[in-house]
Order: C-alpha cells, then structure tokens, then sequence
C-alpha cells in the first residue's frame, strides 16, 4: 500500500507488544506506532521520553514567584491602601491568589507547551497511516529503509501477530 | 495492580475495542430523536425566559429583585453556591478519582466534566449580574489603569472567589476538552458524511494517536490531574470564606471551608447521578455505566451524606458550646424552629437522612429510586445554601434591621435560565460530543479479559 513503509496492523494490544518487542531484538526501531489508548510497553519501547511535567514545574514556580511579586508590589508599593488599619504586606492573605493563580498558569502554559511539543493544535492536517488506528487498531508503521536485510523476517514477525498492510 | 475483583467487570457484554466507539458514538451517527428536540425547545424556552429576566434586571436594575439592605444576597449567591457546588463534580470524578486509580470513574467523568463546564458558566452569571453594572466587571481585574492605578482589594475574598472561578472554568474546561482530542479523532476517522469528518477533523487538532502523541499526553494528564486536584478543595473553600471572613452570625465559623467542599462533592455527585441515569436510560448506556457504576456513586454519597450530617449537627453543637446568645439564637430559634424552619428541616433530611437508604442494596439497584434521591439531594443541597444565607441576613444583630427576604419573579426567572441553560448544554453534549471518554475505557477494558501473562496484568 505504503511505498516507504510497511504497516503492521493488530487487533489487540497484546499481539503488539509481543510483535514491537520482536522487532525490536532484531535492532529495529519502528518509525511510530499507532494505538487507540496508550500502551505502556510501546512509549517505553519507543525510547521517547517528555519533560513536560519539568516544564510544568518551572512554570511554577516562576508563575508563583511573579504573581506573589506583583501583589505584594501593587499592595505596598504601587498604591497602599488602608484597610482598617492593617498592614498593606499581607501575605498570607496573597497566597490565596498566588495558589490559584499559579495553578492556572501551570495548566495554559503546559497546555500550550504540549501543543507545540506534540504538534497538536487547531488546522493540523494530520498524517494518518490507517484510519481504524484511533477505532480498533494498533498500527505500527516501519520504514524500509531501516529494515535492510530483515524485510522478510520482519513480514514474518507481523504476520505471526497480525496482518502487514 | 490496583484491579479489585470486589468492583467486578468494568463493560458488559464481552465489547471489542470496535464495538465500544461504535455504541458510544451511536447517538452521533443516528438520527436525532424527536424527544431531543423537544427537550432542547423546553431547554431553550427556559433560557429565553431566563435571557428576559436578565434584559428586566439589566435595563430596570436590581430593583427588579427582592433584595434589601438586610438581605443583600439572595437568590443569587444562593444558586451561585448551588451551581458551583455541582460544578465540583468533574474535578471530583475526573481528577480524585484518577489519583485514587479508580477505573470505574472512565465511564462517568467525561459527563461530569460536561456538567462542569455548564455549570461554572451558569453559576458565574449570578455574581456578574449582581454586580448592577455588570458592563464594568472588568474593574475586578487588577490591570494598569487610569485610576491611579488603584489596584484591586488582594484580601478580600470577593476577589479571591473571582480569581477562583475564572481559574476553575478555564482549567477545566481545557481538562475536558484536551481529554476529548482522541475522541474526536476517532469520530473523523469513523464518520461516513464528509461535513462531520471536517468538522471533527477540526475539533480533533489533528490527533493521530501516535506514541509521541500519547507520550505527552499522559504527561499533560499527569500534570494536570497532579495540579487540579488543589481545585477541588480551594475553589469552594474560597466561596466558604465568602461567608466566613465576615462578622455574621451562623457564618462566621472555621468549620465552613470543610463543610462547603463536601457539600460542593456531594451535590455534584448527586448531579452526576441524576445525568448517567438518565444517559442510561435515554442512550442505552446500561453496558458502559453499568449497575456496579450507579452503585459505587451510591456508596460514595452514603459516605459523603454521613459528613454532611455530621456537619449540621457539629455547627449546631458549637453554637451552643459557644454560649455566644447570637449563635444560639441563630441556630436554635431560627433555623431549628422558627420563620426558617421549614428550610432548614427540608435541607436536614433531604442530604443527611434521605441518602442512607443507599445502604440498601435495594435501593441502590432501582434506576427510578437512585433518580429520586439524587434529585432529592440536589433540592436539599439547594436549601442548604438557602439556609445558611438568608436565615444569617434577615436575622442579624440589630432587630431593628430584620427584614423577611423572599425573591421576585425575576430572580426565580433568572434562576430557571440558568436551569435551562444548563439543560441546552447537556442536550447539545449528549448529541454532539462522545459522551463517555471512549479512548479511556478502551483503555481499561483489557482488565475485564483474562490475562494471557502477569507481566500484562500488572503494568498499569
């Protein structure tokens, strides 16, 4: 079907794991692979790894410390108000905002890191090798150019499992 | 791993993964029913009725309310609490139970988060339109303006509950719809007319559901599950100190962060209740949501009604305990007997009494009694909050200012637009949007099959 690559087709997610993991003792790592859910086996196996919750926590932390900067600045500095008397610096009273606040732009800014990360956001034309593999199938898509000599074995490994498209 | 075989099967009827997308998005591919229709006029009749007391309250002013300088908050922040409380049950569900690893919660949480997001939307109508001038809410945001700048007050909690609020919308309405991405994926992928595969094309960013896709994603559900979590406590503790900071009798009290955020769980869960019921009986979800789903929820708010009580009888206690003759008369002339009795009585059995016929397991397999009782408690939790706010206003220090509060036809007008507004968004997410999260019950189905190999079973 696929000039450039051959896509390996499974009906569950057992036959893919054990046909990933065959592939790769034979030193070859597949292009992508697609499935319905998340398969634990195969976003270890593909060797890709996310920073995102470090990124997360930096935004963090910068958020609270400028946040908390900002309301202790406008509340002492720019413009102190008397309230009954009460010192204008009243930070325990700023946590609250500060908590909610951060929270709220961990969650934008993360949001917005995994869009650009993962390439998802609104206008992408996505790329799909099989249209059942956010339905029923688990598809892991190989490029040619990796497999070398293995080609057959590779066939064989597939068809042992599923089906090669 | 964290699989309990006291919960027992997940999905009835031995579904393929095929099997599940189909039957959840069937009420997407189908016809639509004639009753839906007629539902969404009923919907849409209420929100136009709602929309005219609105135009009333707007072009006349808060006149058109039954409020007072005694009973300055009425109706309104009532159904404001209301609609927030029921607004916690998508973080609740989603987010606790997802720390908690409680698989059951992938059949229900995508109609909590949709309930959610209505309800936050029509709870942060009230204090907008109470504000009088609601043209010039954005003086509540602290920006650089040409009133000094005069920033906002950073200790009130009236800015705190607007801080909260915004924050809780649009978290969780991102939660809900990034959640939804694979869905909407798959409707593209599955739909046969070309105008649905465009337009969920659209709606899906793109989603292909490749390893590097799904890597991130489960690190943004970590993070965000890890973050929102905060919410489900502080956003209805911020409403409580609403009350609490202020030196009023029966608000004034530590217990009331505590008490408003199980309250807040227990109406949303009986809201979720009352919906998965319904989605039930209208979709025929029963495979999906099964009898073990209404039953855990059931569990849950024996539990949660028991704190409830517990809850009522500790303020009435410390009011006594208090010797304070305000807080005494507050509690035991007032609201136990007396004008507001009534209220008081309703709210006390429909959330701390009602609610323990859940112990029977009866009662918890018979779909039309788990209706009743869950729309029983979302009327008791609404008298709650009726309750606690105008029996402390009408009744304060100074007898000379006591006034009885009752509203007009335009709050209760206003109220019934929220009610219908909350109605059009259920109706439009039961036909247009996969109303359970059908990537994440695929994802657990595989605990229903039996293993091939222990490695499987115990990688979460």
């Amino acid at each position: 079907m696929n000039k450039d690559y051959i896509l390996g087709v499974f009906k569950d997610e057992e036959s893919l794991v054990e046909a990933f993991e065959k592939v790769k003792q034979k030193g070859i790592l597949p292009f992508e692979v697609y499935t319905p859910y998340p398969v634990h086996e195969i976003l270890e196996g593909m060797g890709n790894k996310t920073r995102i919750s470090h990124a997360a926590f930096f935004f963090g932390l910068f958020s609270a410390i400028g946040i908390l900067t900002f309301l202790t600045w406008a509340a002492t500095i720019s413009w102190p108000i008397n309230y009954g008397g009460k010192p204008t610096n009243s930070f325990p009273s700023f946590i609250v905002v500060t908590i909610v606040a951060t929270i709220l732009s961990i969650t934008l800014l993360t949001l917005f890191t995994f869009s650009a990360r993962a390439k998802i956001f609104p206008g992408k034309v996505p790329e799909i090798f099989h249209s059942r593999a956010t339905d029923d199938r688990f598809v892991m898509v190989i490029d040619k150019k990796s497999l070398g000599e293995n080609e057959e074995s590779v066939n064989a490994i597939i068809t042992a499992h599923g089906e090669v498209e | 791993m964290y699989n309990s075989a006291v919960r027992g099967r997940l999905i009835d009827g031995n579904k393929s993964l095929g099997q599940i997308s189909e039957e959840i998005l069937s009420p997407i591919h189908a016809k639509t029913p004639v009753w839906w229709y007629l539902a969404l006029m009923g919907a849409l009749g209420m929100l136009g009725f709602g929309g005219y007391a609105i135009f009333l309250t707007l072009s006349k002013g808060l006149g058109t309310w039954g409020l007072n300088n005694s009973v300055a908050w009425g109706w309104d922040i009532i159904n404001f609490v209301w609609w927030i409380g029921i607004g916690h049950a998508g973080t609740a569900f989603s987010i606790f139970l997802l720390i908690l690893r409680q698989k059951w919660r992938t059949a229900i949480n995508r109609a909590a988060e949709a309930m959610t997001v209505v309800a936050v939307m029509a709870a942060a109508l009230f204090p907008l339109l109470h504000m009088g001038r609601p043209w010039l809410f954005f003086y509540i945001f602290p920006y650089p303006n040409t009133r000094g700048p005069l920033w906002v007050n950073f200790n009130s909690p009236l800015f705190w509950d607007f801080v909260a609020i915004s924050a809780y919308l649009l978290i969780s309405a991102s939660f809900w719809y990034f959640g939804m991405l694979p869905d909407f994926a798959t409707i593209r992928d599955t739909a046969k007319s070309k105008i649905k595969k465009a337009v969920y094309g659209i709606m899906a960013f793109g989603w292909t559901g490749s390893s590097r896709e799904w890597l991130r994603f489960e690190g943004l559900s970590f993070v965000l599950g890890g973050i929102a979590a905060v919410l489900v406590v502080s956003v209805h503790s911020i409403v409580s100190t609403d009350f609490a900071v202020s030196v009023e009798v029966g608000w004034h009290t530590t217990i009331f962060p505590p008490y408003f955020v199980v309250g807040a769980i227990f109406s949303g869960f009986a809201m979720v209740l009352t919906l998965v019921v319904m989605m039930r009986k209208l979709y025929n979800m029963n495979d999906f949501i099964t009898n073990r789903h209404i039953d855990a929820v059931c569990r849950v708010l024996i539990f949660i009604s028991l704190i409830m009580g517990t809850a009522y009888l500790t303020e009435i206690f410390v009011a006594w305990y208090s010797g304070s003759p305000y807080e005494m008369y507050m509690f035991f002339k007032n609201r136990l007997t007396g004008e507001y009795a009534l209220e008081f009585w309703t709210m006390f059995i429909s959330n701390a009494v009602i609610p323990q016929l859940f112990w029977f397991k009866k009662v918890r397999s018979k779909m039309w009694m788990v209706f009743v009782i869950s729309i029983i408690i979302n009327i008791g939790m609404w008298f709650e909050r009726y309750n606690i706010i105008v029996t402390s206003l009408s009744r304060d220090y100074l007898p000379s200012s006591w006034t009885p509060y009752s509203p007009t036809w335009v709050e209760v007008g206003f109220f019934a637009g929220t009610i219908g507004l909350f109605l059009t968004g259920v109706l439009l997410f039961f036909r247009f949007i996969p109303m359970i999260a059908i990537s994440e019950l695929k994802s657990v189905a595989k605990f229903d099959k039996p293993q091939k190999s222990v490695k499987h079973a115990n990688h979460e």
